[in-house]
């Protein structure tokens, strides 16, 4: 018995996927939807912060699991180390229908004008792989417009004067602020910038038939309990399979990109939720497993025609893997900031994107989501004991009277920062897994340090009595939730992965539609670009299709 | 041997067999349903802390069998469920995890009745005697509002899953059925809601009429019966453990009363996030009745209240309004007198006269 | 065939008694001590309460050792902690033999200043003698940080936390008080 034959394979159902998945499906062509994981639910672990996807200790709410997963990071002096997922180092994304868009901040940022040609903006940085984009911004507008509207983004652009051109308002009125950010907000009009609130992939009033967020504090990290948070999951993913043309396979893993005796993609192999061994033909495979799992997929794909893995002749599969360099102050105030109205980061000022000297990129500041009691027992001023009955008063005292403004700085990429699939260690299907190694860019900590001077000072304004900066962009590897880079597009078969369509270099029949394809990751958190990026690839495919290519 | 032969044997071994086993499991069966649970129910680990937290409780009088059953008290699915507990004990199955399903929950329900005769039929003739079909198949509801997971919040909040396994589908299209049709007559918001059996406190007695202490108005409050079953924490915190309500109303902080039982209600009927007086499904008195308990007008289990306006007013109040007239639902948008917010000058357009400076 | 029968039906009997025996032995369950505890011996519990304790004295509010985090600690030990199992173990033991040797009793016995005075030794990885071996004073003090702080501020069901302590005294409503955006009857 073998599966029957289809249009398209897509592997991933996260952000990127599961619009491609319903752009193709709702065109017409025949679909599978592979996911590593399974369904999400609140009920899963609902609000337990110890197995949530910001504080993994006893597990990954969301995926993947510690039994049958694992990594390989090189440290710095060579050695390496094997990581589980639910170890800090493993630069974990959540894997499951929806994938990061079931428990993420659910932040929709459109990537500034800039950020798509940081090489013309800033020039070229010795020992960085900086470069434009293949396309503009206004090229891909149309995209983040649909992103917005139907999966329904809640926000106000034109409180924001560095905020990209748009056609089309966002689709829902804007958060309102918490104390905190109230706080925040008066004190940046003080200080002469301008705040507004941040656009989120969340409901402010009914929207998709689904109801208007209640304000929990659990938010960022956890599925909602109303379903109010917009994600592929209730969106994207429900239509691609009411059409009938979309099957998702779940608890499937796809090990390998299969290719045939003419060099030809003809689908893949997978191991299905009884962990059987599978093929998978069809006539066109998208990968989008995140900027991690869609490396290691094309360099486990490796035969006669393809020594190396697919897309890799030039040895830049993998290669520039970035995330963000968290960058901020806190602040602790006097009284209490905190009035359990969540999830938390609501004000934003894009102040310091682009056009300050000394920052290369930058990016946005934000008032941060609410802290959980447990992930707060780390918040701590330098030289404060880490425990003791001085740390419990401190937890007791200012709990609710720590303030903290961060941002995610763009990075500047790192050919050395990358992906590779290690030698030995296999996982629990004896799939070769991710071996990570390499290092931030080192001007990345410099950008870091003013941006954090600026946070300080934002808070100091704001009324905070005691400060200290939390410096990132360090020494050491970049990739997390907001991993990107790693098959970057371009219009040079030389010095990237994809066409600026994200169709792989040199074969017809094999595209990327994920974080991976990025050049540079913005100044803000990717998932709204990522989803854009899913309807740029997507549309693409479908039109094409529609008019008679069949990508051979 | 003959086939006739072997029938004979078989006939002979039968009732041989059965005979032993009667006696066998007739002794245990006697035994096991007499004996003080510290001999029998208890002398597995994993449920003496339930016989301990049941020794202090208000039902410490009765036998584990009471309320629980016996092997043989609901036929066939009884003992196939002994039975199974019987072997995950032996394979020390999720030992340290041992708690009763929604259906043996239910079960325990109806044994409540036969002693809170009154209280289970004020809570029958209530709201709170919702089925699962009626909470979950309301089409006025689900047409507007999407079902989601945390309706099994406060309803259905024994049920072992999510509620993709209650009802489907999960959009506000229709039509909605119950995934398990046998659900929907069974009561979705059941005694253990509000109560757990076996919290503390002390069983009833007639006074000692020669000690004074022990007569009712003198005698030491021994706690609240009432508290919150936390589905996600499945624990069961009693009132005096739950949180109290902090209320606003426009920048004004609402007086709440300290009626712990409240702090019960308003787990299910909560305003929105930022404690705003009225929102989502608050009904906290305000206006007139501002600082009242719930309990001041609803009866404890048929949360009744028709009868209460009568005991206060006109009594006490110096109104001269007939309020058994007056349109006092909730339940109504329209009713200019609300219970729950009804002020002075709802009824008085005129302003009142000041008695007191 | 006969042969067969007789061998069944005397293993029918045999089994019937051995049945009937072990439903009477049951009852004798409770007379045997059994263990409060999944993985931690009675002694090294009463250790772990104090190094908890520790970590989150007790002041106005109730310390790690009433909050139930060696409970937390002991559940999570044989779930996603039992990779951690070998370091108690070994750590837990390092301590019971240090203190032995330096002061002739149990960490439990010394002074509250002993005490801290021990775990900071612990903490900056200064313990030395045959009980430790390279390492294993910071990382046990590591865990034991660590896994103080989550059951002391983690979720309840995980063990520790008992009573919601943490969330009271972080004045944190829970269960939250949160009603969903009604539609108006």
């Amino acid at each position: 018995m073998g599966n029957k034959h289809v249009n398209a394979i897509v592997v991933g159902a996260g952000a990127g996927g599961g619009i491609v998945a319903k752009e193709l499906s709702v065109a017409g062509l025949t679909v599978v939807l592979f996911e590593r994981g399974k369904w999400a639910t609140y009920d899963d672990t609902d609000t337990d912060e110890l197995i949530s996807q910001r504080t993994t200790v006893l597990g990954n709410a969301y995926g993947p699991d510690d039994l049958r997963h694992r990594r390989v990071i090189v440290n710095a002096d060579g050695s390496t180390k094997i990581v589980l997922p639910s170890e800090g180092g493993y630069n974990n994304n959540a894997a499951c229908v929806g994938s990061g868009t079931v428990s993420y901040g659910a932040m929709a940022w459109r990537f500034m004008q800039e950020d798509f040609k940081l090489k013309t903006t800033y020039g070229h940085v010795e020992g960085s792989t900086l470069e434009d984009w293949p396309f503009t911004y206004e090229e891909l507008e149309p995209c983040y417009e649909k992103a917005e509207w139907e999966i329904g983004v809640s926000g106000d652009d034109t409180q924001n004067p560095f905020a990209p051109p748009r056609r089309k308002p966002h689709p829902m009125p804007p958060f309102s602020h918490n104390k905190e950010a109230k706080l925040l907000y008066d004190a940046a009009r003080r200080l002469g910038y301008h705040p507004f609130p941040i656009p989120m992939l969340r409901n402010s009033v009914p929207y998709g038939g689904r109801p208007a967020c209640i304000r929990m504090r659990t938010c960022v990290g956890f599925a909602c309990p109303v379903n109010a948070k917009c994600g592929t999951h209730n969106t994207v993913i429900p239509t691609a399979i009411e059409t009938g043309n979309c099957e998702l396979r779940i608890n499937s893993i796809v090990s390998e990109i299969n290719v045939n005796d003419q060099g030809k993609i003809t689908g893949v192999t997978y191991f299905d939720d009884k962990n059987r061994k599978q093929t998978q033909t069809a006539d066109l495979v998208i990968v989008s497993a995140s900027a991690t799992e869609t490396a290691r997929l094309l360099l486990n794909s490796k035969s006669r025609f393809f020594p190396n893995g697919i897309g890799n002749e030039n040895d830049w599969v993998g290669r520039n893997l970035q995330g963000h360099a968290y960058t901020g102050a806190r602040g602790i105030f006097e009284e209490d900031i905190y009035d359990d109205l969540g999830p938390g980061a609501s004000v934003a000022i894009c102040d310091f994107s682009h056009h300050n000297p000394g920052i290369m990129g930058g990016g946005m500041l934000c008032n941060e989501f609410i802290r959980m009691p447990y992930l707060f027992t780390g918040v701590r001023p330098p030289g404060e004991p880490s425990w003791g009955k001085r740390h419990k008063e401190f937890q007791r005292i200012n709990f609710k009277r720590v303030g903290q403004v961060q941002g995610p700085y763009q990075e500047i990429p790192s050919f050395n920062a990358r992906v590779e699939v290690d030698p030995v260690v296999k996982d629990f299907w004896g799939i070769p897994v991710v071996r990570l190694s390499g290092f931030r860019h080192e001007k990345d900590i410099e950008g870091c340090k003013l941006m954090s001077e600026k946070a300080e000072l934002w808070l100091k304004e704001a009324g905070a009595v005691y400060t200290w900066q939390n410096v990132g962009g360090g020494k050491g590897l970049s990739g997390g939730q907001h991993q990107a880079g790693t098959c970057r597009m371009g219009n040079d078969p030389k010095t990237s992965v994809t066409d600026k369509y994200g169709r792989v270099h040199a074969v017809p029949n094999l595209f990327v539609a994920d974080g991976s394809l990025h050049v540079s990751n913005g100044g803000f958190n990717p998932a709204l670009t990522i989803m854009a990026l899913g309807y740029r690839v997507g549309g693409y495919i479908a039109s094409e299709w529609t008019k008679g290519n069949r990508f051979k | 041997m003959t086939k006739n032969k072997i029938i004979k044997r078989v006939l002979f071994i039968i009732p041989f067999f059965l005979i032993i086993f009667l006696i066998l499991f007739g002794g245990f069966y006697g035994y096991w349903n007499s004996a003080s649970p510290d001999k029998t129910c208890s002398s597995c680990h994993e449920i003496g802390k339930s016989v301990d937290s049941q020794s202090k409780s208000s039902h410490r009088n009765l036998h584990c069998k009471e309320c629980h059953g016996t092997a043989l008290s609901n036929g066939i699915h009884s003992l196939k469920e002994k039975g199974m507990m019987f072997v995950n004990h032996v394979k020390e199955k999720d030992s340290g995890n041992i708690r009763p399903s929604e259906e043996q929950l239910l079960e325990v329900m109806t044994n409540c009745q036969r002693c809170h005769t009154s209280e289970f039929a004020d809570w029958t003739s209530g709201g709170h005697s919702i089925d699962y079909q009626h909470v979950f198949l309301n089409t006025k509801h689900n047409s507007t509002e999407q079902i989601n997971f945390d309706c099994l919040r406060c309803h259905g909040m024994f049920f072992e899953g999510t509620v993709i396994d209650v009802v489907e589908p999960l959009n506000t299209k229709g039509p909605w059925k119950l995934k398990d049709g046998k659900r929907a007559a069974m009561p979705a918001i059941p005694c253990m809601a509000c109560h757990q059996i076996h919290q503390d406190g002390l069983p009833h007695s007639r006074p000692d009429y020669a000690g004074a202490k022990s007569i009712f108005y003198q005698k030491q409050d021994t706690g609240f019966v009432a508290g919150f079953y936390d589905r996600h924490e499945k624990i069961y915190l009693p009132v005096s453990q739950l949180p109290q309500l902090n209320l606003w109303e426009g920048e004004r902080k609402v007086r709440v009363s300290d009626d712990p039982v409240m702090r019960n209600c308003v787990q299910c009927h909560a305003p929105n996030a930022m404690h705003q007086a009225g929102t989502s499904d608050d009904r906290t008195p305000r206006g007139v009745h501002e600082g009242l308990s719930c309990m001041a007008c609803h009866e404890l289990h048929s949360n009744d209240a028709r009868k209460s306006c009568k005991s206060c007013h006109p009594a006490i109040s110096n109104c001269k309004l007939d309020v058994t007239k007056m349109n006092t639902s909730y339940a109504d948008a329209k009713s200019p007198n609300n219970i729950h917010f009804v002020a002075c000058a709802d009824c008085h357009k005129d302003g009142i006269r000041r008695t007191r400076n | 065939m006969t042969n067969q029968i007789k061998l069944n039906r005397r293993r029918f009997i045999a089994l019937s008694v051995v049945g009937a025996g072990g439903m009477c032995l049951l009852s004798r369950c409770a007379n045997s001590p059994l263990s409060r505890w999944r993985f931690l011996t009675e002694q090294e519990s009463v250790l772990l309460d104090a190094l908890v304790e520790q970590i989150i004295p007790t002041d106005e509010w109730p310390g790690a050792r009433d909050a139930g985090v060696t409970n937390f600690i002991d559940k999570q030990l044989v779930g996603p902690y039992a990779r951690y199992q070998e370091t108690y173990r070994k750590g837990l033991s390092a301590i019971r033999e240090t203190c032995k040797a330096n002061y002739q009793k149990g960490f439990e016995e010394l002074n509250w200043d002993e005490q801290t005075l021990f775990l900071k030794k612990m903490e900056a990885g200064k313990m030395a003698g045959p009980f430790w071996e390279k390492g294993l004073d910071r990382q046990l003090f590591g865990l034991i940080r660590n896994h103080s702080m989550q059951g002391f501020y983690g979720s309840p069901r995980h063990g520790g936390n008992k009573n919601n302590v943490s969330y009271k005294m972080l004045k944190l409503d829970y269960p939250v008080i949160i009603g969903q955006n009604r539609y108006k009857i």
